[in-house]
């Protein structure tokens, strides 16, 4: 049997959904294809063990383009986002360092460890905030081309050119420095207190391979303080139900707007008809005829599982060979008796209703990417672990808890053995090294669910377990994601589009790159009809 | 007694921006801390290729030799790798000893950055165009690099783009398959650098060295007579042109047009030029109540973390190598740091505030008694101990280093002298012992070198200017830094701005 669509969608994750929302609502008769039972990609809430839901793969939410909130109206379609406050730092001597949404008292905390530091953190803050500003339109545009004489590109990257050029003298230099530096360079400009450093610089190397000392990863440090939640910058929270329930609302949000949504429909290949994508062919021989095929999955997915490298041209195919995927993290998921008693902070409190991070200081961080570079998981890993069940009983059953624990470096490419064989090993040292800081872990574990990248690749579809769709690097951002001159969210394939965390402006839970693509591709849309 | 320009420090760039405005008619003098002039040029062995173009503008009496080999990589297997200047043909086929893939993608390899190269050639002798309001000629200059972009062709256009901010680990692996071949290539990329292969942004040293002589693989062009025959000629060159050298004349203060020597003489100037460091230039050499506090702050994290040391060697007799067929290979670069782990192992001790246990090795035998040895990572700041205690402990493990591959080394040494971080400072007044004057790192670089809006050679003093590697384009024995800012400096006094 076949069936005709405007548009099919490759992936019911944030991206995917948020692509055919907006195709919709623009009139386009729209169908969703999600390989798995449920929506969301890694964007997912499952009951992973009997009364436990857990946020399995992301576990926070800041990042949400607001105008994304706002157009699909996602609050109406149950979007709830509690706030999580705050980061707590265990440290091995016993003390730590606890900041909190609250300023004052967060000024108070790193007053504790440095007068300098206090102030610093005010006037950090303001600048960050200055960037982030700089920074926000870029997210919502169509990255130029700077090799064609298209003006709509020039236009675009002059336009960036003036606003460089308006910034203050500081937040030019500022601005040059955050794209460009370490994230503990950049930090130490501003930072004499170590564990301060160590646990900011941690957002720099979230889902990257790269160290906090790797030049490069001060730009991501912006984009945590371009969370906006209710419009203010640097909130994180999560949702109510877990991550999931934003892929459900932003669903839901779809299939009002008309949008045909299909779990369990794998897919096993894009059909072409003189080189032009004109549908999609299922695992199970069913064939979806579509004027448009728009892929919110990864581009090895995309071009080399579902096309081929024959339909394409070999430098596209070289350039999709180089893209760096490189996962370098794992997720440890904890179903707990109780709460877990930290050395630094005995008794349950409000220090466990926000993110801990067991990043105690710049080496230990920067060694635990050492080890990764020659192939080993990290003998003590960066985790940062949240309980939801605190803020949000629903996820699990009355005096339980779940804990997700995001942990790093986990390389794909191991130097001895393969991930399945290391999974227990991996999560025994994740367990070990939460242990060292709240004794009780071991005790209170009832169920545990290890994520090896492997497993990321394998069940949630994400290549070599990259949780961004590929390393957000500069040399893969903006116009050169996914590949130099394909950054447009157009393919090579007439008819084919990509609208997911491998195009601008890349991973975490934004949608961005669903709805930058949808509007790009609306755009193109005589060309199709 | 009153002159046009005093110029501190009679380092390379020094000497050539004395030459420039002294033939420009300008009463210039030249103070050198030291008794000979040259500074740190001598502690390179190769030129980046010093700058034709100066050479023949200055008509320097100095003869730069450019042997047939580049560089020769040697490897624990016993066996080595010859990279040669010109002969692609020959490079070819030691390659396949290694690798038929890599001998096959090699000559595209040298074709793409030759082209890439001529683009960027223009770059390094203009001045950086000024963000806030570049001028006519920075727009056509930019303009014309613009256009020769466009001639690249996608690709290449492509390749610049992604290049640029690459780790260079990442770069060689899309070249090439053998270990060693992507090592030798890759070591451009950290020369002197706080960084080692994985540390993004480190593409940029072989894209700069392709604009410097076409190839991205660090030059081997020696001077005749060895880097004080250059510092020699630079010095005649500079006294033909009229300029005054005082050597033994170290500056203790820049004032607002003047020096202050220590020892209290005052040489009072219309342009003060610095060839020291930004960091020794302000943090050191002016009052900082001169300066914005601001500047000041950002000059502070002006990163310039020292990771080089120089051990140079007088040998008895000529060294044999293992696996090296041929002496006349010896005749360019010899690189020890046979894989790219090896490279970034070599970096991770450092991080630590530890030198390498198995260093990074850049060595060059200019006469069969001679060995001198480039070594990283050997950090400024040491996590125990100081360099002065642990100085010779460094140079035996870089004589252990070599020994593994010149068995005889040990028994040939007459005498070595060890040059740490430390010594870098001290005695070369080179801030934190950093040889290029400051990381040349993207955010250090171009038009924000040393810093944001103070790329133009002109610094928040009326009267004072910077003419060294801490100006564009930056380290490497070229002489460009210098001769660029003469050409502001003259440009300023036309204006009759001074």
């Amino acid at each position: 049997m076949t069936q005709k669509y405007d548009v099919v969608v490759i992936g019911g994750g944030h991206n995917g959904l948020v692509n055919a929302a907006y195709l919709a609502r623009a009139g386009k008769k729209v169908l969703v294809l999600e390989r798995r039972h449920v929506l969301g990609g890694a964007a997912v809430t499952e009951e992973v063990f009997p009364g436990f839901k857990f946020s399995v793969c992301s576990y926070v939410v800041s990042l949400l383009r607001p105008e994304i909130i706002r157009e699909l109206d996602l609050p109406r379609h149950g979007l709830e986002i509690l706030p999580l406050d705050g980061t707590f730092t265990p440290m091995p001597n016993g003390d730590y360092l606890w900041r909190v949404n609250d300023h004052a008292r967060t000024r108070r905390e790193i007053a504790r460890h440095s007068r300098l530091d206090a102030e610093a953190y005010d006037e950090y803050g303001k600048a960050m905030i200055e960037m982030a500003h700089f920074v926000k339109p870029i997210m919502s545009m169509t990255p130029p081309d700077p090799t064609t004489l298209d003006p709509k590109g020039w236009k675009n990257l002059a336009f960036l050119g003036r606003r460089f050029q308006k910034l203050s003298d500081d937040d030019k230099y500022n601005q040059v420095q955050l794209m460009t530096m370490s994230a503990v360079d950049f930090l130490d400009q501003w930072f004499e207190t170590d564990v301060l450093k160590a646990t900011m610089s941690a957002s720099g190397i979230i889902g990257t391979f790269l160290g906090v000392r790797s030049p490069g990863t001060a730009y991501v440090l912006l984009h945590h303080y371009m969370g906006e939640i209710d419009g203010a910058f640097r909130s994180w929270g999560f949702a109510r139900g877990g991550t999931g329930a934003i892929s459900n609302a932003i669903g839901d949000a779809a299939r009002e707007a008309g949008v045909e949504i299909r779990t369990e429909a794998p897919i096993a290949s894009i059909m072409l008809k003189n080189g032009r994508a004109v549908g999609v062919v299922l695992e199970n021989g069913d064939e979806i005829r579509a004027d448009v095929v728009s892929s919110s999955v990864d581009p090895r997915l995309t071009f080399m599982k579902m096309i081929g490298e024959q339909h394409l041209p070999d430098d596209f195919c070289a350039d999709l060979k180089r893209y760096k995927y490189r996962g370098s993290s794992g997720k440890v998921n904890l179903a707990l008796d109780g709460l877990p008693d930290f050395k630094a902070m005995p008794g349950p409190g409000a220090h466990l209703r926000g993110a801990v991070s067991i990043s105690p200081s710049v080496e230990y961080m920067e060694r635990a990417y050492d080890e990764a570079k020659y192939g080993r998981f990290s003998r003590r890993p960066y985790i940062d672990m949240v309980i939801p069940s605190l803020t949000d009983p629903s996820v699990a059953p009355p005096g339980k808890h779940v804990m997700s624990c995001f942990v790093q470096y986990a390389p794909y490419n191991l130097k001895e053995g393969n991930w399945d064989q290391k999974r227990d090993e991996f999560g025994d040292t994740v367990v070990d090294t939460i242990a060292e800081h709240a004794p009780n872990i071991r005790e209170l574990i009832r169920d545990r669910q290890v994520l090896t990248p492997l497993d990321l690749e394998r069940d949630f579809g994400l290549s070599e377990g990259n949780i961004f769709q590929g390393e957000l690097t500069l040399e893969q951002l903006f116009f050169l994601r996914p590949a130099p001159g394909w950054a447009q969210y157009r393919t090579p394939i007439k008819g084919l589009y990509m609208c997911g965390s491998a195009t601008h402006p890349g991973g975490g839970i934004m949608g961005a790159p669903g709805r930058n693509g949808a509007l790009q591709l609306l755009r193109d849309w005589k060309r199709f009809v | 007694m009153r002159y046009d320009v005093v110029i501190i420090g009679g380092g390379h760039n020094g000497l050539v921006a004395a030459c420039y405005l002294a033939k420009g008619g300008l009463k210039t003098l030249v103070l050198e801390r030291r008794d000979v002039v040259g500074g740190g040029a001598e502690l390179d062995h190769a030129t980046g290729p010093f700058s034709p173009q100066i050479i023949t503008d200055l008509n320097l009496r100095v003869e730069l030799i450019t042997p047939k080999v580049r560089v020769l990589a040697l490897s624990d297997d016993g066996r080595s790798l010859c990279i040669y200047n010109d002969d692609v043909g020959a490079t070819v086929k030691e390659i396949e000893k290694f690798s038929a893939k890599d001998a096959k993608s090699y000559p595209e390899f040298v074709e793409s950055f030759a082209r890439i190269g001529r683009v960027l050639a223009p770059l390094l002798s203009m001045t950086p165009p000024s963000i806030d309001q570049p001028s006519k000629a920075d727009v056509w200059q930019l303009g014309k690099v613009g256009l020769s972009f466009r001639k690249l062709g996608k690709k290449d256009e492509y390749r610049l783009l992604r290049w640029g901010p690459m780790a260079v680990a990442d770069l060689v692996a899309e070249w090439f398959e053998t270990e060693l071949l992507r090592a030798t290539v890759a070591a451009r990329g950290i020369h002197g650098a706080f960084a080692g292969p994985w540390s993004a942004g480190t593409s940029l040293g072989l894209l700069w060295q392709a604009a410097m002589d076409g190839s991205a693989i660090g030059s081997s062009t020696f001077v005749k007579g060895g880097m004080s025959a250059l510092a020699q000629a630079l010095g005649d060159a500079a006294k033909s042109a009229g300029a005054e050298i005082r050597t033994v004349a170290e500056v203790a203060r820049i004032e607002d047009g003047k020096v202050v020597l220590r020892g209290g003489e005052e040489i009072e100037a219309r342009a003060v030029v610095s060839n020291a460091d930004p960091r020794t230039t302000f943090l050191k050499l002016v009052d900082p109540v001169e300066l914005d506090p601001n500047f000041l702050l950002k000059m502070r994290n002006y990163r310039a973390p020292g990771a080089v040391a120089k051990i140079n060697l007088t040998l008895s007799g000529s060294l044999s190598f293992k696996g090296v067929d041929d002496e006349a290979k010896l005749s360019g670069r010899i690189h020890i740091g046979p894989e790219i782990d090896y490279l970034e192992r070599a970096f991770d001790a450092s991080k630590y505030g530890e030198f390498s246990r198995e260093p990074y090795l850049d060595i060059a035998i200019p006469s069969p008694d001679v060995m001198s040895i480039h070594a990283q990572f050997a950090p400024y700041k040491l996590k125990e101990g100081d360099w002065n205690t642990r100085r010779e402990e460094l140079a035996d493990v870089v004589v252990d280093r070599i020994s593994q591959y010149a068995p005889n080394l040990k028994d040939l040494i007459v005498a070595r002298h060890v040059i740490t971080p430390l010594d870098l400072e001290q005695t070369y007044g080179l801030s934190g012992g950093h040889i290029h004057h400051g990381e040349q790192t993207i955010d250090q670089f171009f038009t924000f070198r040393p810093l944001i809006g103070w790329a133009q050679y002109r610094t928040p003093l009326k009267r004072l200017y910077l003419c060294g590697a801490g100006t564009h384009p930056g380290g490497g024995l070229t002489g460009l830094p210098g001769a660029n800012a003469a050409r502001e400096i003259a440009r300023d006094f036309k204006a009759g701005k001074l």
